[in-house]
Parts: structure tokens; C-alpha cells; sequence
């Protein structure tokens, strides 16, 4: 019987428990809700360890050494596809993205068709944005979404057209959503610019992105738990 | 006077004329294929994003230095032009390197280890193997669940995700038919069998891994030095869902 799920990212582990168990009592500070019977967590993974728990399924490199059985690691791609499925047997893209890569996978006559993994570039992923939030200390639910966007090809050289613009006297708001709006064109071009995505992932409550992406596709955000549920 | 000059290196695949010339000078010489990563600490001539194919040759040539009886040195459309450069900077450094073209297609054979049972890494193998030491192999051909097309990675772990029913496909399988310039068979592939489009990062064959991914509805990959474990997993992913 599976009663906890663990997805395990490089900065924020998602964790899925059946609410019979209370294995994360000790830990509600990191409950994010509980509906259908399921109680939702998500937790830095750095305090994980700490925790010693052993999860029934884990899906993430960093759950392999906290299963109770390593056959119980699930291939993220194929956690993000099952939890897809849950929730629909639409055709299109999935995309996830994350603190530090993207995945996306395609369906069409309701079959898989293509994948692809941006498994190392920062330009794409969550843990930048969330380094120049701290940095400049926005409050990210105070983004507008920018109708310009830098051409980022690389994260280090995002990061140095946002500080050159700041050197010149604009808002670090305006300069952060620009490079925001540029992921949002990346993310678009990387899932093979379809005219619908289905978003997982901490950007699903990016606002600022959702909108960026919508410029160039409709959005439908899935939120951070689709691996996790795909695991159950 | 006494030498312990012993060591033949070379890379791709230098002309089968030349490589019978230097067995017959040379018949108690070790041959090495230069193109293998062996661990060596990187000498630093060549910039740190590179292919690591090419930064192997130079790496390779430095470390065997000493025992070196020659370098066999492809240049031409059987390699790249970075084995052309790599040719070029080893002979300014004074090595004793011969340039080799192999670009006719008059000896092509029949593929036998490409299409065989063997594990993938053991295919491949023997494959570049086979390019100083003839293999004569009893092997079974096998019908292709996968495919495999590129050249042989420098991190050959990679290919231990694949099922032993996995084809060999593109500049590998070239080497295998004796015409490692024929662009025409290293465009080959089945279509309806599954294939992986692999490319050394910082080469030119990216092109046509890209293209030929996305013609045939493929998985295109890069790699540098080693795997990454987000790498092996999109393998992984997409051997299951095809």
C-alpha cells in the first residue's frame, strides 16, 4: 500500500501522504492543504535528510537514497506522464519546469510522440528566479508582466542584462519581469512553440510567467504536485 | 640503438592501405585509438569547451609522447575538421604524424555487429576495434527494437541503457561497412524503429543528429564529458515510451 510519495527537486521536495498516515506530523509547517483524502507538502530539500523518513515511491535523483526500495524510483519524465494522464487524456504538451530543468512530452491521437529534457541550463528554470527575488527583495506576486523580453541564451547573461539595465536607472520590477517574459519565450520555443501547454511545476504560481507564456500560447497550470501524483 | 618507441595511436578510421603499412613495419606494436578517453589529465591545449573526442586525441598524443612510433592522423570527410586542426597542432608540436584520407566507398561491406544480438557497448567496441584488429565473429543478427545512431560516445556507459536488440546507425555503423565518409549511409536509418541521435557536444555532426531526430521522430542528445544522470534518464524515458 502506498501511503507516502515523495518528488525530490533540487531546491523543493513535493510530498503527497494519504491522510490516514501521519509519518509528516511533525512537520505541518510545510503543509500546503489537504483535499480527497491526501495531504500536501512541500519542503526544502535541503531539511529533508533530516527527516529519515523512507517513502513508499520517490521519483527526483535526490529520493534515490530515501526509498524503502530503490525499484520504487520512478523515472521523473514518466512520474510527469502519469500524472498528466491523471488529469487528462488530451492531446498536446506537457511541460514541467523546474528549479533548475524542463521537461516536456508530447501526445498526439492520444499516443506519446516526443520528449526532451533541458537538463542543465539556468536560463530556463525556477532557482534563478527565486535567487533575484531574494536579491532584490520583490515580492513576486507584485510582477507585472512586461510587454518586452531580454533574448536570454544563457542565465549568466540574463542575470548581467537585468543588472545593466538596473545601472541605468530602471526598476529591478520592470527588469525582472522582462527576464521572466524571456523564459516564458524560451519555455514556448523549447516545447516546440505549441499553441497549448500544459504547465507543471513551481511556475504555475508565477503569475508573472503564466501570463508571460500566455502571450504565445494558452496556459492551463497543472501546479507543483504532478510527479507526485503521477506516482500514486 | 635501442628504442621503446612501441605505441602506433591514431583516430577515426586512417586508410586501410596506410594501417597495413605500419602493421607490416610494425607487427609487435600496441595500437591505440587515440579518440578513447583513458582518464588522462587534460593538458590544456585546446579550449575547455570542446569536443572531448578531440580533446582525447591531443590528451592521448601528450601522455604516449615518449613511446610513440607514429600517429595515424584522418583529416578528411571519414573524420572532421577538427581532426584536420588536431593534425595540424600535433605536427607544429613536432610529433611524427602522417595525415590519412579514407573517403572512397569502393571496399563498403556488409554490416554484420550492427545488426547483431551483442550488447550495444559490445558492439560498438568492436566496432572501432575492428578498424586495426579484423574480427572474425560468429553473430547472430537480431531484429531492431532500437536504434542507435552517432559516433561512439566518449562516456560509453551511456550505452548500457540500451536493450542488446538496439541497431547500430550513422558514422559508427560507416566504420563497421569499410566507408566511414559515405554521408548517404551515415544518413541511413529504419524508419520504424525507435532511435536515439547522439552527438559529442562541440561537433559539427550535431547537424545532422538534430536533423535526422527530428525527421524521423527520433530522441536527439548531446553529451560532453560524462552522462549526466538527467541525460541517462531521458534515454530511459524514452526507450519505455516508444
Amino acid at each position: 500500500m502506498i501511503n507516502i510519495v515523495l518528488d525530490a527537486g533540487t531546491t523543493w521536495s513535493k510530498i503527497i501522504e494519504v491522510s490516514s498516515s501521519s509519518l509528516m506530523k511533525d512537520y505541518s509547517k510545510y503543509l500546503i492543504k489537504e483535499e480527497n483524502g491526501r495531504k500536501y507538502y512541500i519542503m526544502p530539500s535541503c531539511k529533508l535528510k533530516e527527516t529519515g523518513f523512507k517513502f513508499d515511491k520517490g521519483t527526483g535523483h535526490m529520493s534515490l537514497s530515501m526509498l524503502k526500495d530503490e525499484k520504487a524510483y520512478e523515472n521523473e519524465v514518466i512520474a510527469l506522464i502519469q500524472g498528466f494522464r491523471q488529469k487528462t487524456a488530451d492531446d498536446g504538451t506537457i511541460l514541467d519546469m523546474g528549479s533548475r530543468d524542463s521537461k516536456r512530452a508530447m501526445f498526439k491521437n492520444g499516443k506519446f510522440k516526443d520528449l526532451d529534457w533541458n537538463s542543465s541550463c539556468s536560463s530556463s528554470t525556477g532557482a534563478t528566479i527565486e535567487m533575484l527575488l531574494k536579491f532584490y527583495n520583490i515580492d513576486v506576486k507584485s510582477l507585472v508582466p512586461a510587454e518586452e523580453k531580454y533574448v536570454i541564451t544563457c542565465g549568466i547573461f540574463g542575470l548581467e542584462k537585468i543588472m545593466d539595465d538596473i545601472s541605468k536607472g530602471s526598476d529591478a520590477k520592470i527588469a525582472v519581469s522582462k527576464f521572466i517574459h524571456g523564459i516564458a519565450h524560451n519555455a514556448w520555443v523549447f516545447a516546440k512553440k505549441p499553441d497549448k501547454i500544459y504547465l507543471s511545476g513551481g511556475f504555475c504560481e508565477n503569475e508573472c510567467f503564466v501570463n508571460s507564456l500566455g502571450r504565445y500560447c494558452e496556459v492551463v497550470p497543472l501546479g507543483r504536485f504532478l510527479l507526485c501524483e503521477g506516482l500514486l | 640503438m635501442r628504442t621503446n618507441k612501441n605505441i602506433i595511436g591514431f583516430w577515426g578510421y586512417p586508410h586501410p592501405d596506410l594501417l597495413e603499412k605500419y602493421k607490416q613495419l610494425y607487427p609487435n606494436a600496441q595500437w591505440i585509438d587515440f579518440d578513447i578517453d583513458y582518464g588522462f589529465t587534460d593538458q590544456n591545449i585546446l579550449p575547455e569547451s570542446y569536443c572531448s573526442i578531440i580533446k582525447n586525441i591531443i590528451n592521448c598524443a601528450i601522455n604516449y609522447k615518449e613511446n610513440l612510433i607514429v600517429i595515424l592522423a584522418p583529416i578528411g570527410k571519414d573524420k572532421c575538421d577538427s581532426g584536420w586542426f588536431a593534425y595540424e597542432i600535433l605536427k607544429d608540436m613536432g610529433f611524427n604524424i602522417i595525415p590519412s584520407t579514407f573517403e572512397e566507398k569502393n571496399r563498403k561491406r556488409d554490416v554484420k555487429i550492427s545488426v547483431s544480438d551483442l550488447p550495444l557497448r559490445k558492439k560498438i567496441e568492436l566496432i572501432t576495434k575492428g578498424i586495426y584488429a579484423p574480427q572474425n565473429l560468429e553473430i547472430k543478427t537480431v531484429k531492431a527494437k532500437f536504434g542507435f545512431w552517432g559516433v561512439p560516445p566518449n562516456d560509453l556507459s551511456v550505452l548500457e541503457l540500451f536493450p542488446d536488440e538496439t541497431h547500430v546507425y550513422g558514422w559508427t555503423r560507416c566504420v563497421e561497412a569499410m566507408a566511414p565518409a559515405d554521408i548517404e549511409l551515415e544518413m541511413y536509418i529504419d524508419k520504424d524503429v525507435p532511435t536515439v541521435f547522439y552527438s559529442q557536444s562541440f561537433c559539427s555532426k550535431a547537424q545532422l543528429a538534430k536533423y535526422l531526430a527530428d525527421k524521423h521522430n527520433g530522441l536527439y542528445i548531446d553529451m560532453d564529458d560524462k552522462a549526466t544522470n538527467s541525460t541517462k534518464a531521458k534515454i530511459e524515458a524514452f526507450l519505455r515510451l516508444r
